[in-house]
C-alpha cells in the first residue's frame, strides 16, 4: 500500500519541495498581480477599521488594559493575513490545479507521490502567507513611524515565521474542502460558513465576548484567535504571552489532523474512482 | 540498477521489463481488472485491446503504480514493484489519456519543471531539453504557452515531457485520442522511432488501425481479462480462426448463412452495413463453401476490426468470447 502511505513528516522530501519549486515558479511568472492585490487586502482593512473606525471607537480593553482601536486591530490584520492568504490559496489554486488542470494527474505520472503533492501545495501555501505577512508587518513598521499605532517594532522579523507555521495549518485545513467539494461553486460553503466565521470570531477586528461559554468554547477551538492573541502579546508587549502555547500546540495539532485528512480525502478522489 | 537490485533479479527476468501476476481491481463491487496477468519484453511496444470499459486503463494505472490492485503483482526486471517503487518509478515515463500539460508554464519550463520530478537527477537536462525539443519538432514553440499550441503539438509536448527522463518504460494511455489523422500519424512515427532507440512501450488504444501498426505484441482485454497475449496475427488465429468469409448484403442465400451460423457456430457473425462477417477456423471453412458455393462470399485473413466488433459484441450481450475454435477461454 506503498502508494496510500501518510506522510506526515515529508515536509522536507525532495518530492514536496519539488512540488513547492513548482508553484513558486509559476507565481514569479505572475507575481505582480499574484502578490500585491492579496497583500493588499489586510491594509485596506486596516484603513477602513482601524483608521476609519478609530475616530468612533473608544479605547477597547485587552488583558486589563485599555488599548487604542488602531492598535488593537493591527497585531490582528497580521494574522488574518496568514489565513486569509493560506486557506485561499488552498482552496481555490489547489483546487484548479487538481481539477481543471490536472497539474497534480501530470505529476503523479512520476516519482512524486500523492502524500507529496499536499504536503507540497501545503509547504507553498504557508509560503504565501509567509510573504503577506512580511508585507503587513513592513506596512505596520510604516504605520508606527507615521504615529498612527504604537508597537513593539523589535518583535517584526518573528511575525513571518509565526505567519508560516500557522498557515501550513490553514493550507491543510482548506485542502480537506478541496477534496471534497463537489465543483468549485460549492466553494462557498467553506469560504461563508467556516472561513469568514473563523476570521471574524477571532479577535482580530473586536474582542470576542469569550464570557459567553458558547462563544468561548468556539474562539478557544479557533486557531485564528490564538494566533491573533499571540501577535497581540507580541506586538502590544514585546513577549509571546499566555496565548503562545495553546496556539503551537492546537497548530501542530490540527497541522498533523489536518494533513492526514486532506492526504485521505485526495487519495480517495483521484485514486479510488 | 543498482547491484544490490540487479542481484534480486534472475537473468531469464531481465528480458521482460514488466511482468504482472493476477492483478484484479474492484470498484464500487465491480470486478474492473479480473485475474489478469501479462508481460512484456524489453525493446517492445505492447499494446492493451479492448472496447471501453474493458480495464485497459485500470491495468495501464496499477502497472506504473499510480493505483494498487487489490490482488496480484507486478514486476520490473524481475523486482516486485510494491517492494522497490522509488526506484521503479524513476524507469517509467508516462503520457496519459487526460491532457495533463502544465497550463502555467512554457513549454521548455514543462519539460524543464517534469525533470524535477525524477532523482537521481537527469543528466546534461539542458542537453536532454534541447534534444527533445528537436526530436519533437518543438523548437520554434519553446517559450510559448502550451494554450497556443493545435491538440497535435501538445500531445507532442506531453510525449516529449513523459521521456525527459529517459525512462525504460513509457506507458501511452490512448495516445491519439482526439487527434485529426495527420497528426495521428506524426505521433505513431514518433513512438516508433522511440522504440527504435530502445524504449519499451505499454499501451493502450481503441484504434484498429493504430493497433495493427505499432504493436509487437497484443493484450486482449475484455471484460477485465486477458483473452489472449502474443503477435497481433498469433491472436487473432487464436481468438477468430484463420479466415473471415463476407457475405455481401445482397446474397441470396443470406438467410441460409444466418441459420448455418447459428447452429454451427457458438457466436454470432458481426453485421456491418448489411454485411455479414463470419471468422472461422479452416476446418469449419471447408464445410462453409461445400454448402454455400454459390453465396457469392469473400475469404479474407481476420483483423483487429473483426476481433474488435467481436469484444464489442460480446460485452453488449454479455455473451463470453470464448470463440468458435474453443481456444479463446481467458488466460
Amino acid at each position: 500500500m506503498t502508494s496510500m502511505k501518510f506522510g506526515l513528516l515529508e515536509f522536507a522530501d525532495w518530492r514536496s519541495l519539488a512540488v513547492l519549486r513548482r508553484n513558486a515558479r509559476v507565481y514569479l511568472r505572475n507575481w505582480r498581480t499574484a502578490f500585491f492585490p492579496p497583500a493588499m487586502e489586510p491594509l485596506v482593512y486596516f484603513a477602513a477599521f482601524g483608521l476609519g473606525l478609530s475616530g468612533y471607537v473608544d479605547n477597547l480593553h485587552w488583558r486589563g488594559r485599555a488599548l487604542p482601536y488602531t492598535t488593537y486591530v493591527a497585531p490582528g490584520l497580521v494574522a488574518y493575513a496568514a489565513f486569509n492568504t493560506s486557506f485561499y490559496e488552498a482552496l481555490y489554486s489547489s483546487y484548479v490545479r487538481m481539477f481543471y488542470q490536472k497539474t497534480w494527474d501530470g505529476i503523479l505520472g512520476t516519482q512524486v507521490e500523492l502524500r507529496h503533492i499536499v504536503w507540497g501545495e501545503v509547504l507553498w501555501a504557508g509560503s504565501r502567507a509567509f510573504m503577506n505577512t512580511s508585507f503587513v508587518a513592513l506596512a505596520l513598521a510604516l504605520v508606527h513611524a507615521l504615529g498612527l499605532v504604537h508597537l513593539r517594532l523589535e518583535v517584526l522579523p518573528l511575525l513571518p515565521l509565526l505567519g508560516v507555521f500557522a498557515g501550513w495549518a490553514f493550507a491543510a485545513f482548506g485542502l480537506i474542502f478541496t477534496a471534497v467539494v463537489p465543483s468549485i461553486d460549492h466553494m462557498n460553503y467553506p469560504v461563508f460558513l467556516i472561513g469568514i466565521p473563523i476570521a471574524l470570531l477571532s479577535n482580530t477586528y473586536f474582542p470576542v465576548p469569550t464570557h459567553n461559554p458558547w462563544v468561548g468554547a468556539i474562539a478557544q477551538l479557533n486557531p485564528v484567535f490564538h494566533l491573533s492573541e499571540t501577535l497581540r502579546s507580541l506586538l502590544v508587549d514585546g513577549e509571546l504571552g499566555p496565548s503562545f502555547l495553546p496556539w503551537l500546540l492546537s497548530t501542530t495539532a490540527a497541522l498533523l489532523l489536518f494533513i492526514a485528512s486532506a492526504q485521505y480525502l485526495i487519495h480517495r478522489r483521484l485514486l479510488r474512482k | 540498477m543498482s547491484p544490490e537490485l540487479r542481484s534480486a533479479a534472475t537473468s531469464d527476468e531481465l528480458s521482460v521489463i514488466v511482468r504482472a501476476e493476477g492483478l484484479v481491481k474492484t470498484y464500487a463491487g465491480r470486478r474492473v481488472v479480473d485475474q489478469l496477468s501479462m508481460s512484456c519484453a524489453k525493446g517492445r511496444i505492447l499494446t492493451l485491446l479492448g472496447p471501453n470499459g474493458a480495464g485497459k486503463t485500470t491495468t495501464l494505472r496499477m502497472l506504473y503504480g499510480l493505483i494498487e490492485p487489490d490482488q496480484g503483482r507486478v514486476f520490473y526486471e524481475g523486482l516486485e514493484l510494491v517492494k522497490h517503487r522509488a526506484n521503479i518509478k524513476r524507469w517509467v515515463g508516462v503520457c496519459t489519456q487526460d491532457d495533463t500539460v502544465d497550463y502555467d508554464l512554457s513549454v521548455v519550463e514543462n519539460l524543464r519543471v517534469y525533470a524535477g520530478y525524477f532523482r537521481p537527477k537527469v543528466e546534461s537536462l539542458e542537453t536532454r531539453i534541447e534534444n527533445l525539443l528537436q526530436l519533437f519538432e518543438l523548437q520554434s514553440y519553446r517559450d510559448r504557452s502550451p494554450r497556443t499550441l493545435s491538440g497535435g503539438y501538445r500531445q507532442r509536448l506531453q510525449l516529449a515531457r513523459s521521456i525527459v527522463h529517459s525512462p525504460r518504460v513509457l506507458y501511452l494511455d490512448e495516445p491519439t485520442t482526439g487527434l485529426d489523422p495527420s497528426a495521428r500519424v506524426q505521433v505513431w512515427e514518433l513512438i516508433h522511432r522511440l522504440r527504435g532507440e530502445g524504449l519499451s512501450i505499454i499501451l493502450t488504444t481503441h484504434y484498429m488501425e493504430e493497433a495493427e501498426r505499432l504493436s509487437d505484441d497484443l493484450v486482449v482485454i475484455d471484460r477485465g481479462r486477458s483473452l489472449s497475449q502474443g503477435a497481433p496475427r498469433e491472436v487473432l488465429g487464436k481468438l477468430l480462426g484463420e479466415h473471415v468469409v463476407v457475405v455481401p448484403p445482397d446474397s441470396k442465400a443470406r438467410a441460409e448463412v444466418e441459420g448455418w451460423a447459428e447452429r454451427e457456430l457458438e457466436r454470432e457473425p458481426s453485421v456491418v452495413l448489411g454485411e455479414l462477417r463470419i471468422p472461422l477456423p479452416a476446418a469449419k471453412l471447408a464445410a462453409f463453401a461445400a454448402e454455400f458455393e454459390n453465396a457469392g462470399f469473400q475469404v479474407r485473413p481476420p483483423n483487429l476490426d473483426d476481433l474488435f466488433l467481436q469484444l464489442s459484441k460480446g460485452s453488449r450481450s454479455e455473451q463470453g468470447l470464448s470463440l468458435t475454435s474453443g481456444e479463446g477461454r481467458p488466460t
